[in-house]
């Protein structure tokens, strides 16, 4: 099975700092890949080690994606090569422009039978990339998926609704957003990540996936830290039996 | 300024109500795609809608979400300036497959409002850390839309509307649904309970929540827990996790039990009117958003607070 895994690199979101007048700055945040793509990548890893085959991983956005240390933390977490495309402007792409891009690429890159793709992005959360880029490649295409078993040229998959759990069989290929339960992404070893240094990684630019421009969807207006509601901060400390008394008037008067 | 032509489109007849509010307050038109019944057509119409387009339920193997490239082709041809999608998992679905038809994004907004005719969206960015601002560009605006974004109207049963039965030929687009279960395990709605008792990492082994419920018990509390109890340790389901990507409290009273307080779960404890947070930590971040706290580990303290309590019941 050839299973291609969506990751994208974000910046680690406790590292923003706000500023008095709520903006936000990421000058001091470290970049790492999504947490709920770690779970893509282990879903397609345990794919191939039971079905046998092939992970890639895809990943698209800004010139950090060369960073050497991204690359050999997302190659060391089971992939066996990895695809890139890079461009500053896909930093500011939203969910149909990141899922047109994507589009392009595994086009390129050929033959595939599924494609992974995580809950949602750890910075954005809109939970859409994988649902377009399944209705741009006009195959069939799932969300909320909990479990996933080869069965030929087919998978049957449970998906995860509010209330009810449905048992799907779908065609491969096709395209699969994991939930963040699906599994417990492993923590790459030693071995991992020496071996990560020899596999192979293939940079794209957006004309040699032959990607048309799309026009974006909407333009940012701001980006503000919340208004933080006021907390009355009455802060105790210790442990001892005066502190803990006090401590239990101040909540049994919130019980009341 | 209103918008022209507002659709809603919802799996979820629960939400019918709030969302023909939102339609009724942002268009001179609203329609409605529901896949139900006459029944559930009337409540739209009662709750606002003057259009409503009812998708007939697929046969037991084909998923709704098969209808999305009709319902995209049904907005394209109708003028629709906005569609509002509900967003359960399956209404998440639909939306991006039928903004991709539209050539569009999928913006999950927490607000929306019409100026100057162009539609402005705000949802939340960076795992909590930031709210975004936008404005809308595209010729139909697809947005999915909870609970609680906007109120439902009054209902009134003598308001007319049409009703369009539609059953459009679908392709089950590669996908059998072979079987539909209930989800195994307990049912647990969070968001409604007024009292609630977090758990975090402080915990070191699951037999030590007997703690917190007793907390919780004597308290009347639901219990929750953040992210890695949940998902990394496994020790309570998924229902029950306070955060970003789960559950958002809008409880009286949240009491937090060596939880550290990252955003991510901030932002789903926030809206409850007290937050009391328990930590070892004087530094964790949680005691930055408490309305009361105690530093102390909860192994020394939590037994202490417990006795406490019980005696003076």
């Amino acid at each position: 099975m050839r299973v291609i895994s969506c990751c994208k690199a974000v910046p680690e979101e406790q590292d923003i700092v706000v500023a008095k007048d709520r903006q936000i700055s990421f000058e001091k945040a470290e970049w790492k890949f999504g947490q709920y793509d770690l779970n893509a990548v282990e879903a397609g890893k345990q794919l191939v080690e039971a079905a046998g085959g092939q992970l890639s991983g895809l990943c698209a956005g800004g010139n950090i994606l060369d960073n050497s240390k991204m690359k050999k933390d997302i190659l060391s977490r089971g992939l066996d090569d990895l695809y890139l495309v890079i461009d500053e402007s896909l930093e500011q792409a939203d969910t149909y422009q990141s899922a047109r891009v994507l589009e392009a690429a595994i086009k390129k890159i050929g033959d595939f039978d599924l494609v992974l793709c995580g809950a949602g992005s750890s910075d954005l959360y809109a939970q859409q990339v994988g649902n377009q880029l399944g209705e741009l490649l006009g195959i069939p295409v799932v969300n909320a998926v909990n479990r996933i078993m080869p069965q030929g040229d087919k998978v049957i998959v449970e998906r995860a609704l509010e209330n009810e759990i449905q048992v799907l069989e779908i065609t491969l290929p096709a395209v699969l957003s994991v939930t963040s339960e699906i599994n417990v992404p492993r923590i790459p070893g030693m071995k991992d990540i020496i071996a990560a240094n020899k596999k192979p990684v293939t940079k794209f630019t957006l004309s040699e996936i032959e990607v048309t421009n799309s026009l974006p969807s909407s333009t940012v207006l701001s980006t503000l830290a919340p208004e933080q509601a006021e907390r009355r901060l009455t802060i105790l400390e210790g442990e001892s039996e005066d502190i803990v008394d006090a401590f239990v008037k101040l909540l049994r008067a919130e019980l009341k | 300024m209103t918008l022209n032509n507002v659709w809603i489109i919802t799996d979820n007849q629960n939400a019918v109500g709030e969302l023909c509010g939102g339609g009724r307050q942002l268009g001179a038109q609203v329609s409605v795609v529901l896949f139900g019944d006459q029944n559930q057509a009337k409540e739209a119409i009662a709750s606002g809608a003057d259009k409503v387009f009812l998708f007939e339920q697929p046969e037991n193997s084909v998923m709704i979400e098969a209808y999305s490239k009709s319902i995209a082709e049904l907005l394209r041809t109708e003028k629709a300036d906005l569609a509002m999608v509900y967003s359960s998992i399956r209404g998440k679905l639909m939306a991006g497959r039928i903004a991709a038809q539209l050539a569009t994004s999928a913006l999950a907004i927490s607000e929306l409002k019409v100026e100057d005719g162009r539609i402005i969206t705000r949802r939340m960015v960076y795992g909590g850390a930031a709210m975004r601002t936008e404005k809308t560009l595209s010729e139909t605006v697809v947005v999915t839309v909870g609970t609680g974004v906007f109120e439902a109207g009054p209902k009134d049963e003598t308001r007319q509307g049409t009703v369009t039965a539609v059953n459009p030929n679908v392709a089950s687009d590669g996908i059998r649904v072979l079987e539909t279960r209930p989800k195994q395990g307990e049912v647990v709605n969070l968001s409604a309970a007024k009292r609630v008792v977090g758990v975090g990492r402080g915990f070191s082994a699951k037999e030590d929540l007997k703690m917190a419920e007793e907390l919780a018990a004597l308290i009347g509390a639901e219990m929750g827990c953040s992210r890695p109890i949940a998902e990394g340790e496994k020790w309570m389901s998924k229902e029950r996790y306070i955060g970003v990507s789960g559950v958002f409290l809008k409880a009286d009273i949240y009491v937090s039990l060596g939880v550290s307080g990252q955003i991510q779960h901030m932002v789903g404890a926030n809206p409850s009117k007290t937050l009391v947070a328990i930590n070892k930590d004087k530094n964790a971040p949680v005691f930055k958003q408490a309305d009361i706290g105690l530093v102390g580990d909860i192994y020394h303290v939590l037994p202490q607070i417990i006795a406490k309590l019980k005696a003076q019941k």
